[in-house]
Order: C-alpha cells, then structure tokens, then sequence
C-alpha cells in the first residue's frame, strides 16, 4: 500500500486500495460491522483530501484491526491497537484541528465503550477469559472512559441518533460514487495528461489489484475462469507490443468490461445489494483505468519508461520496432537496467536475461565490440549481484554462466587489441563508438576475475566435501585457472604492475598447494606414465617451482602492497615446504621475518601463514630434522585448536564467546576442502618428532628435579595412556605413538618401529607422504639412534664397560654411527664414559650418582626450601621482615649457625661430578 | 620415637602381649595386606593393676565395594559375643594396625585412637610393622596418646594459639608403651621341644647388605612429606602476613580514630560513635596446625627408622668387612 502513495496520491490510488480493503470484508459474518467500516472508508476517502488521507488511513486501519479484535474478544489486542491508535490520532492532530474530529473515531470510541461496559457485566464470560485479557479488559476499560470524556459531546451526540448517521453517510456515499465516477473520469484523464509516466509505473500493480479484487467478489466456481479472462486481457498486451492500435485495445477492454459486469451481476445474488453495487461502480473505475492505462502505454512508446519494477514484461520488446538500434540507444537502454538494479524490487534473474538479449542485439546489429563489452561487464557484474547475502553462494548453472561469460569476455578482448578497459576511465570519456580511435570502456575485468574466484571459493566451502558434487564443482577449478591464466597473458600485455602483482598472487593462489607429481617423477629419474599424448605434452609443461619462482620474484620486486608480498612469500614457502626444498623454505622464512609481525595481519594471512608453518614443520620431518619439525609444529599444536587456526573447521564453543555474527565470518574463512592438511598426520608427525626428541631428554635427566618438558601435548598423550585401566594393543595413531614411546624408554627399538611403521599407520600417516619409502627409512633409523642413547642414557649405571660391537648389534647400526653417537654423548657430559679404542668398547666411569644418591640431592633441595620458608616465619615473628635476605647476602647467618652451610649440597652434588 | 617412658599419670604402664596374638596380626597381614595397603583389627584383654594384658585379637574385615552397608560396630559385637561364648577375654582394650615403611602418624589414626582413648581409658594401638619383619626382626609398637593431647582433641582447638598454648610439639604428642611378649608355659615347653626338631633353614634375613631398596623407598616417603610440610609452612607465612598486615591496618585505624575524637573535643563536637572493629577487620582464617604437627611426627618418625636401619646397616658392613679381611 505503502508504494502506492510513495509513487504519488491521487484517486486512482485510493480507489484501488479501498477496493483491497473490502475484499476481505465482503464474505464476512457481520455484514453489519463490515458495512459501518467500508461506509467508514468510503467516506474518509471522499472527504479529506490527498494530504490527510494517509492519517485517517491509519486511523481506519488500527479501527478495523480494534473491531476485529473486539469480534474474537481478544482483549490483549484491543488494548494494545487501542493505545496505537490514540497515539495515531495525536498525530494527526492539526489535520483533525482543521476538519474536526472524523465520526468514525467517534464511533469507534463510543462502540468500545459500550462493548466494553457489556463484557463488564457480563461476569459469566469474564471468569472465562484468561487471565491476560481479563488484565487487559479492565485497563481498557479504565482508559477508554478517561479518553471518553474529552469527546463526550459528540458522542451523546453520537448516541442518540446512531443510526441515522451512519444511513445519512450511506446515501451521502451511493450519490457521491454514482457522480463521482464521471468526474473521476475526467481527473483521470487529466491526471494521465499531466502524468502519463508516473500513471504508467503505477498501472501493473493496480492490475493485479484489480484481479483480486474480482476474485474475491464473484463466486468460487467463476474464480479460475475469470483468471483466464483476466491474465488474457492483461497478457495480450505484450503481444501486442507497441504496434498494436489504440483501437484494438479499446476493443478488448470493452469485452472485458462486459465480462466483469457480467460476473458482478452473479455476484450480486449471493452479496448484500448496496455493497455489490458500490463494487460495481468501482469496477467500472477499474476497467477504465487500465484502458487509459494501455492506450498511454502504446501512445508514449517503450523510451518513456523509467526504472525497471516490472522488468519481466518489458523483456521481448526491448526497442520499439523501427527504432534504430545504434549505441546511444543502446547505451540508454542499459543505463535504464542498470538503474533498477539494487533496488529492492528489482527481479535480479530478469535482469540478467535483459543485459543477455541487449547483448544479443547488439551482436545482431553489429555495434562494434566496445558496448558488447560494456554490456558483458554488466553481465557479469549482475550475476555477482545475484545473491543478495555475502554468504550465499553461486547456483551451478549463475557459476557456469559466469564463467562463460568470463570466457566470452576475453576472447573479445584477445581478439581486438583496440579495447581499453579501466576503473579510472570515467563514464562520460568512455568511447564506445565505432570509429578511428581505439575503444574505452569502463570496467575492471580483474575484479571480476577475482570475484569469480573468490565465488568458487564459496561455492567449494559449500559444498559437501565428501560428495560426488564436490569433484563436480572441483573439476572447475582447471576452468578458473584458465581463466586467470588467461587475463594473467592479457594483463601482462596490458595491465599496470599493481594488477599484474594482484593476478600473479591469483596464480600462486592457485598453484602453491599443489604437489608437482610430473615434475617429481621427473626429478626421479622416472619415465613419466604417459597414457596418451596429452599427458606428456603435459608433463613437459613448466615446473610449478619454476612458475612460482618467477611469479613470486615479480611481486617481490614490484609489489607496493604488503599484503600481496606477505601472501606470496608464505605461498612461495609452502611451495617448496611441500616439494621438500627444505632449505629454500627455511631461508625465505627466515628471511622474510614474518614470524615477528604474523601477529599484525588479517586472519586470511595468519590462517595461509599457519598453513605454511604446519607445511615447513612436515617437510623438515621428511628431511629427517626432528628438531626443526617440533619448532616448527609446536605453536599451532600446543593450542589444541590446530583446526581453527588452519582454518580447517570450526571448533564447538559456546554461544557466548562466538555468536552467530562471528561465525558466518569465522565460516567465511575456512580453507576449502581440496587445501586441507591432513590433521592426523600433523599431530602424527608432531608426535613422533616430540617421542624422538624427548624420551631420550627424559632418560638424561630421569633425577633432575628442574627437568622441563619439551612438548606439554606429548606428556599429555603419556598420560591419558597411563592412566588406561586396561592396555589393549593400539588403535589410534595416538596410541600407536604412546606404546612405542614405551617402548623406546626401554630401549627396546624394535618394538618401537613395529609400532611406528605397521599397516595401520601406513595407511592412516605415512602413505600420506610423497616419497614414503624415503621418509620410512628416515624414521627407522632415527628410531634406533634415539633408542641407543636413551639405553646408555638409562642403563649406564649397571655397566662398567660395554662393547660398540654389542651395541652396533644391538640396534643394528653401524659401529662408526655407534662411535659417533656415543663420543657426542661425551662431549657433551650426558655420559660419564670413555671410549677405549683398542678394544673398541666403552667404560662407564661410575660417577653417575645411584638413585638412591639421586633421592638424597632432591631431599636435599628440598629441605633446603622448608627451612628458608621456616625461617621466613621466624623473621615475621620478629618483625624485620626481609632481614632474613639481607643477612644471607652478608653471609652473617653463615657464620653464626657455622655448622649449617646453606647450599652446602649443591656444593656437595657439583663435587660429585 | 615418643617419650618412651610413660608419664605417671598414665594407666598403663606396660604391656604384655600372648604370643598368639603376635602371630594372628602377623598372619592376617600376610593374607590380606599387601604393598601399602593397611590392616586393621581389634584388640582384646584386661588391665592388671598397671599392666595392660592382651590375651586376644580379631581383624576387620577387608572393605570390598558390594557391601557397601556392612556394619562394622554390629560385627565387632558379635564377635566379641561369640568369643566371650566360648570363654575367651572380650574386652576391648584397643586395636592394632599394619604399617608400610613406618608410615602411621595420620589424622585417621589420631581421629580413632582419640574415640578408643576417650571411650576405654587403657585402650592402645599396636602398629605392626609388616617390612621390618621381614628383615628379620619383628617390629611390634604400642602408643597412646599423651594426655595433653587428649585435652587438645576433646577441645577441637587446632588453632595455633591453641597448639600453643598446649605448649605441645610433635615429640610429646604419642607416648610408646614397653611391650613384652609373653607365652605361657606350656607354650615354651612346647617351643623347646619343636626347635630341636625343626629343619629352620640357615637364611638369616637380619644379616642381609642390600641396603638401598628400603633406603629409597623410606626416602621417597619422607620427601612426600616434606613437601607437604613445605607447603603447610607456606600457608601459614601468608596466614601470618596477613594477619600482620591486617593488625596494622588496624592500628592505623584506631589511631585516626582517635585523633580525629580529640580534634572534635577541642572543638566541642560529639565524638565518633564506637564501631565494632571486628566488623571491619575481619582476621583471617587461621590454618589448622594439627595436620603439620603431625606431618612433623611423621617426618620424625622416618628419620627414626632410617637412622635405625642405617646404623644397623653400618654394622653389618663393617662386620662383613671384617670377615672377608679375615679369610
């Protein structure tokens, strides 16, 4: 309703929303009721004139919903309409100032009242009601007589002769619409005179209207008949399109006057007399309106019509026939588009049809290649717009579309060198024209490229992953490669540096998570498995490394942005991480110092940087640096959170630390499924690096009282197994890692291995890895080396001397690996030994403390605490708090106490050694 | 590890034990304990003048989890009834407990040991020492809580005023009864004729050098302890600073207060009215310090044993030494 007096109020309106009123009413129960109300109607709209109308509307609006409340007894409603509708009336203050107050108010006042005062009495009826309305009925009650009493006049006035007014506003009503009707005719025509295009916007929506309208006042069985009539009536107009004469139209209208007068005749049987016949004579309004409305529509032509609300129909006539179809029309014909888009009633799909057919058109009529483009941008940029929510993603066939179009919208810029696009050429300086100079089009066709991929993104963070439609929508990506790899040889001819950089970062994006298996196998020296030529041709493509390499150089040089350099340097570091370049990964991290100001970026980049980190960490455990790995791993596996922070899923919390808001944008970037890291395999290999490094730390300092743990998750994963009442053989890759950690304590290696290396973690972790066999061996021997030196680090003690061989056997190395091992054990004074060369063995020097000396020491230390906390309480008492300190530091307290040396066993326990 | 000599105010100034009863505690430790688990049971007997007779002895059950409303109390009463059927002593003069490495001193014995003592005036506890034995001497305590004690726990005072004021330290806190062991003739005739007989193997336990298992285990223990003496020690030092800091507070306050009271004197005004000042000054909670007097005894108690089995260890070296330098 609310359009229609946007667009402008003038009678037509009114009538057409008046009859949308009734419609409800007229199969009503209390006729009487309904009657009162339309009289009601009828007379505002007749009375107040187009600038008040919308108050009394209001007011007319809030009195039907009050009446319907009071119908149903629903109290609660009544108060609550009641009380808007004061609020109502005080708002139209000035205007019922000037005209006085409406009757209908009055009687609507003094009906409650009476309504009211009738539930009152009505104690039966009020034990029924429930406890809210009954509330709400006394507080009604109580307000309406405080209200009451400022219009008592009129309504005793109103009282007394009831229904005489109501009768006299009835005949007042029959004359004025019985008159009206010509008079409104001549309005009309007027009106259509002085408006013809805003009459126009308004003409489809009070055909509809209209439809209604009928529907509800004729019989049900007549309802679909009278549909098709309708639809028939109002759908030859399109084929008529604009050639169709004036005539013609009068013609069908006046058919369609007979029909409707037809009908109302039926209608009139089953109705109340007076208000079919007031429908009638709103009916006969009605037919003549859209006549008018018609014969406007074919007199003004297609060019008056501005803003597209009813774009569906405007579709096949997009130019009058005849016109000349050159570019400023064509120009005109999109910026009309182009104005209804966003709008809110806008049909986006008909819109895309739209730019399609002008596209079509303009093809067909030779434009020249400049508005064809134009026109794609268009295309495309409303398939974008397409959904209205950030959220949403791309149907199948807006995706395929748009990449069509995409496609279609570089094969035109290829083929022609003569077109310029660019964001800064301004509209009016665009030079569609067909002429000497080359064409200016406004557009950025690498938005659009890098909007579509971040649609595809979408599309692939919506879809099931584990899905067949999954593959389906995957199989697209060599599609956006394409494309980018194509607008990557055009911008490269064409562009600026800032959209080279930003399209080579497009690239990267979509390279640096691939492994190369072509290259690999190449790199192995192995003939590529060609099934067809295709393949090879394939496989003698570029390197990814050496596409990388340049792409990434180029930004690195000429990238002002940081965030672009940031993100292909990570990218260019998960690249060679994944390609186990180990070295070149671990430099440009360190040389781009990204690991102090990581912290800074947008969650995308920290999220990419944490992928990258997570990637170094396995490719050092595939080069065998244990150490490195563990660094590596350690930041994202420490938090527990290693989905999150990859951004690979999003953890259940509770709704108060994340609410709805922060996990659409928390969705919005998840890395899709197809980039995923394997989660098992990074706790797996986290794991075993953490078992390797600190099993044997764990043997060396089995009494060291201030011993740290070097990775807090593999302790816990120790425990949770300790704490196991009844030890199966393993299941999870965790336990598999808990059972041969056990082992390792032992020095049992061989245990160790089977339960590292067996087919469940071969197929769950380690088949993961491109060059398994490689980085099984790496394991292996990894595995015995770490054995030997937690065995020498746990059973020195009970050997006073143990041969190499014995050891070499015993672990199956080498005796030079054995010897290496162990002289690095000595250096660094983790073993008290020697290694006696003649004999090629290994003599403990048993200064190792027993445990039982061990035990000592710590109690030691410990008692050292208690008695500095002890005397701490003793210094309270004396009330020089601290004095205890000083005096240690002068040392008098040694001195006093000569026979208690304080420190006396850390002296004892250096001595020792 | 107590005062060894019992106060004079004590009943029970001895204690001699049937040799039966000895190898029931022994026996039922060695069906039912095991590691550091516990066994507890009842002693029975009479007071003769000073002297504290045990003549018999019954275990508690083992508690297992599906008996859950056994009633302990009701077993005992029917097994003193059954036993007083059968003509034996019934009277209930204390109970006997196992111990694992000298471990005793705890709060549940004292809690138990206070219900006997305060019920049955001659009541003792026998702790058994299941390890030492094994060693090859037999380990067999009798203490009673000493009377300050007594009065303590009837208080329920743990307050460190109150430990103060008892004046009590963990040394006075137990008293050890002499125990003799004691079997009646016919019994040693019978031991006479049998060891003449018997086949006892030539092991000697006592004489055993490996010293370090017992010494590492009763390390260990007496490091728990520490620790956990450390941290009460720890508690009670914030405690104080606390309480000194509040103590100030309310010096400072009370002085304001009272400057302000003279100015408004001088100046003809109503003084402030009186606040109670607890009020204000909530002290706060003190500690209970019976637990770290207990841990000291039990600290103690440890140190006994280690300095006992050192020393006994010492000389069975250097007679060891002594022989090998003799072959």
């Amino acid at each position: 309703m609310s359009r229609f007096f946007a667009t402008g109020s003038d009678s037509e309106s009114e009538e057409s929303s008046s009859a949308d009123e009734i419609t409800p009413k007229a199969p009503g129960t209390t006729l009487k009721q309904s009657l009162l109300l339309s009289d009601d109607e009828e007379d505002t709209k007749r009375v107040v004139r187009s600038a008040k109308d919308k108050r009394f509307e209001e007011l007319t609006n809030l009195i039907k919903t009050i009446r319907n409340a009071m119908k149903i007894r629903d109290m609660a409603k009544c108060l609550e309409e009641f009380e808007q509708l004061c609020r109502a009336f005080l708002k139209s203050k000035n205007i019922v100032d000037k005209e006085g107050v409406p009757s209908f108010y009055i009687r609507l006042l003094a009906d409650l009242e009476d309504y009211l005062n009738l539930l009152w009495e009505d104690k039966e009826g009020k034990k029924k009601m429930n406890k809210n309305n009954a509330k709400a009925l006394s507080t009604l009650r109580q307000k309406i007589r405080k209200y009451n009493r400022d219009y008592e006049t009129e309504i005793t006035a109103y009282k007394e002769n009831p229904q005489e007014s109501a009768d006299e506003e009835e005949e007042k009503e029959a004359g004025d619409s019985g008159s009206s009707s010509d008079s409104d005719d001549d309005d009309d025509d007027d009106d259509d005179g002085v408006s013809a295009k805003a009459f126009l916007k308004k003409k489809p929506e009070s055909a509809p209207d209209a439809s209604k309208f009928l529907k509800s006042s004729k019989g049900s069985g007549e309802s679909s008949s009278s549909e098709d009539d309708d639809e028939g009536g109002w759908g030859s107009d399109p084929v008529g399109s604009g050639s169709e004469s004036s005539d013609e139209d009068q013609g069908k209208s006046a058919s369609l006057a007979v029909v409707f007068l037809k009908k109302t005749h039926e209608s009139e049987k089953s109705a109340d007399k007076k208000v079919s016949k007031r429908k009638k004579i709103k009916k006969e309004h009605l037919e003549e309106e859209p006549e008018e409305g018609e014969g406007e529509e074919v007199e003004g032509g297609w060019e008056k019509v501005k803003g597209g609300v009813c774009l569906v129909k405007e579709k096949p006539k997009m130019f009058a026939k005849g016109t000349e179809i050159n570019i400023p029309v064509v120009v005109k014909k999109l910026n009309e588009i182009l104005q209804a888009r966003g709008k809110k009633g806008t049909d986006r799909a008909a819109q895309i049809e739209l730019f399609n057919a002008l596209a079509a058109i303009t093809a067909e009529n030779n434009l020249g290649q400049g508005i064809l483009v134009k026109i794609k941008f268009n295309i495309i940029a409303s398939l974008y717009d397409y959904n209205p929510n950030l959220a949403a993603f791309m149907k199948p066939d807006m995706w395929k579309k748009c990449l069509d179009c995409i496609n279609e919208l570089l094969d035109i810029l290829f083929e022609d060198n003569n077109i310029f696009i660019g964001e800064n050429i301004a509209e009016d300086s665009e030079n569609l024209a067909i002429s000497e100079q080359p064409f200016r089009v406004r557009g950025c066709i690498l938005t659009l490229v890098e909007r579509m991929d971040e649609e595809f993104t979408k599309i692939m963070q919506n879809t099931d992953p584990h899905s067949q439609e999954y593959v389906d929508n995957l199989k697209d990506e060599g599609k956006v490669c394409n494309i980018i790899d194509r607008l990557l040889d055009y911008l490269e001819t064409k562009g600026s540096t800032e959209e080279i950089c930003r399209v080579y970062l497009r690239r990267i994006m979509h390279t640096y998570y691939k492994f190369d298996y072509k290259t690999h196998r190449r790199s192995l020296g192995l003939p590529a498995e060609s099934k067809s030529e295709q393949d090879q041709d394939e496989s003698e493509g570029e390197d990814s490394a050496i596409i990388m390499d340049r792409l990434c150089k180029f930004i690195y040089a000429k990238d002002r942005t940081d965030r672009i350099r940031t993100c292909a340097i990570l990218c260019h570091i998960y690249h060679h991480a994944l390609h186990s370049r180990w070295y070149q990964a671990r430099d440009l991290m360190l040389m781009s110092h990204l690991q102090d100001n990581i912290q800074h970026a947008d969650p995308p980049v920290q999220i990419l940087y944490n992928r990258t980190m997570v990637q170094l960490g396995i490719c050092a455990f595939r080069q065998g640096m244990i150490k490195d790995a563990h660094n590596a791993l350690l930041d994202i596996q420490s938090s527990g959170r290693a989905k999150e922070l990859l951004g690979q899923g999003l953890l259940m919390r509770n709704m108060q630390e994340r609410n709805a808001e922060q996990e659409k944008i928390e969705k919005r970037r998840q890395v899709p499924f197809h980039m995923h890291i394997n989660l098992e395999l990074l706790e797996c290999v986290y794991l075993v690096s953490a078992m390797l490094l600190e099993i044997p730390y764990m043997a060396a300092h089995e009494f060291d009282a201030r011993r740290r743990m070097i990775s807090k998750q593999f302790h816990h994963q120790l425990r949770v197994g300790e704490r196991q009442p009844l030890l199966g053989p393993p299941e999870s890759m965790r336990e598999h890692v808990v059972a041969a950690s056990k082992a390792m304590k032992m020095g049992d290696w061989r245990t160790c291995h089977s339960f590292i290396i067996n087919e469940k973690m071969n197929s769950k972790v380690w088949d993961l890895f491109p060059e398994t066999q490689r980085v099984r061996e790496m394991l292996v021997r990894k595995i015995q080396e770490e054995s030997l030196r937690t065995y020498l680090f746990t059973y020195s003690s009970v050997y006073d001397s143990i041969s190499m061989h014995t050891l070499s056997e015993m672990f199956q190395l080498e005796i030079p690996t054995v010897h290496s091992i162990i002289s690095k054990m000595i250096i660094n004074e983790e073993l008290m030994a020697s290694l006696d060369q003649p004999t090629q063995t290994v003599v403990m020097h048993r200064t190792e403390p027993t445990s039982l000396q061990n035990m000592a020491l710590q109690l030691a230390e410990k008692l050292g605490s208690l008695v500095e906390n002890n005397e701490r309480v003793f210094d309270l008492k004396q009330g020089v708090y601290g004095g205890y300190f000083n005096r240690d530091q002068k040392g008098s307290y040694q001195q006093k106490h000569g026979g208690y040396q304080r420190g006396g066993y850390r002296n004892q326990n250096q001595n020792n050694y | 590890m107590a005062s060894t000599a019992g106060t004079l105010d004590s009943p029970v100034k001895q204690i001699q034990i049937e040799g039966m009863v000895v190898l029931k505690i022994i026996k039922h430790y060695q069906e039912e304990g095991q590691g550091s688990e516990v066994v507890q049971g009842v002693l029975l007997g009479l007071v003769v003048e000073d002297r504290l007779e045990i003549t018999n002895c019954f275990p508690f059950p083992q508690h297992t989890e599906d008996d859950a409303d056994f009633d302990e109390v009701q077993y005992q009463m029917e097994m003193m009834r059954s036993l007083r059927h059968v003509n034996i002593d019934h009277l209930h003069v204390g109970w006997y407990q196992s111990t694992y490495y000298g471990s005793f001193v705890s709060r549940a014995l004292l809690d138990s040991q206070f219900s006997y003592q305060h019920a049955i005036e001659e009541s003792v506890v026998l702790i058994y020492d299941p390890i030492k034995t094994g060693q090859g001497s037999l380990s067999l305590k009798a203490y009673r809580l000493t009377p300050k004690l007594m009065e303590i726990c009837k208080e329920k005072d743990f307050t460190p005023e109150g430990l103060k004021k008892a004046n009590i330290g963990f040394e006075h806190m137990f008293e050890e009864v002499p125990i003799v062991i004691r079997n009646s003739h016919l019994i040693n005739v019978l031991m006479w004729e049998l060891e003449d007989k018997s086949t006892v193997a030539d092991k000697h336990e006592l004489l055993n050098l490996s010293s370090s298992n017992h010494l590492e285990k009763s390390l260990q223990l007496l490091m728990d302890r520490v620790d956990d003496m450390s941290q009460d020690i720890v508690k009670f030092n914030t405690y104080s600073r606390n309480l000194s800091k509040q103590q100030q507070q309310k010096h400072q306050y009370l002085q304001r207060r009272q400057q302000e009271n003279a100015q408004r004197q001088s100046r003809g005004e109503p003084q402030l009215p009186e606040e109670d000042i607890n009020k204000m000054f909530k002290p706060p909670q003190p500690p209970p310090r019976m637990d770290t007097l207990l841990i000291a005894g039990q600290v103690n108690n440890y140190c006994q044993n280690v300095k006992e089995f050192t020393s006994q260890n010492l000389g069975k070296l250097f007679m060891a030494e002594a022989l090998q330098g003799h072959n």
